[in-house]
């Protein structure tokens, strides 16, 4: 067995590596929207509270485009017969805007949620 | 171009830290915090199974809907990124079925060696899926 030991890792004229059929995430994000209080995250710099399970997370740095992808998922309280999404409002180079809900058969309501997750793949500028 | 073939990598100054260059050469980022952690493709009927998995050592039924994934190394805290997906498994329904990270009285969410999910029926009662999707993304301890 073989061990590269280095620091950064380029390719030869100082750009992305490549690494053989694999992809990295350039964003993710635990929040709690209650508290507005993040657990943990990666390439995040500031978050904005736009209301009552509205979230729009701001980048470190960049993705190169808007066509990146995007996924988010939410905690919910089971112990009824509630369904529960978190889905893009609307995505940007610098940042993400997530709507958390929860529904019956009838209707469907935006709301703040204790664990909103969210992360993206793509390329960075 | 030039290519490295090599069984590992680990970082010089920090063996947890490879920085690597940006798609577009304007920033850089950590390697390690971009990687998916954990995977899982789960049978969530019958015997509940792991068809396919990554850092995954075993599966929990907790019941109708509701899936443990137990991690192989942990996490280095319980404040990861966690992804759910549920399959749609009547097509002539027009209401959709909800997966989520489950969040009860009794039972945390996430540890740092276990994602607790919950899969639902087009009434959004915990219901059993035949493809349960789970993906984390943080750091490993």
């Amino acid at each position: 067995m073989s061990t590269l030991k280095a620091d950064t890792i380029q390719n030869t004229s100082g750009g992305a590596v490549t690494l053989t059929k694999q992809s990295a995430a350039k964003f993710w994000i635990n929040i709690n929207q209650i508290t507005f209080v993040v657990a943990d995250s990666f390439n995040n710099s500031s978050n904005t509270d736009d209301g009552a399970g509205l979230t729009t997370c701001s980048f470190v740095s960049s993705m190169n485009n808007s066509d990146y992808n995007f996924s988010a998922n939410r905690s919910g309280n089971t112990g009824n017969t509630n369904g529960f999404l978190a889905e893009r409002t609307s995505q940007t180079t610098s940042s993400i805007s997530v709507s958390s809900k929860f529904f019956d058969t009838s209707s469907i309501s935006v709301a703040d949620t204790s664990a909103l997750c969210a992360s993206t793949h793509g390329d960075l500028a | 171009m030039s290519t490295i073939l090599v069984d590992n990598l680990t970082g010089k100054t920090s063996a947890g830290s490879i920085t690597v260059t940006s798609e577009g050469g304007a920033a850089t980022q950590s390697l390690q915090q971009g990687l998916i952690k954990v995977w899982a493709s789960i049978k969530g009927t019958g015997t509940v199974s792991t068809r396919d998995s990554v850092n995954q050592s075993s599966v929990t039924d907790h019941g109708t809907g509701a899936y443990s994934s137990n991690f192989t190394s942990a996490m280095s805290n319980d404040d990861f990124v966690g992804s759910i997906s549920n399959t749609l498994d009547d097509g002539v329904n027009s209401n959709g079925q909800s997966s989520c990270i489950e969040n009860n009285s009794t039972d945390p969410e996430f540890t740092t060696t276990t994602a607790r999910v919950v899969t639902e029926n087009t009434a959004y009662n915990n219901n059993d899926s035949p493809y349960v999707g789970i993906t984390v993304i943080g750091d490993l301890a």
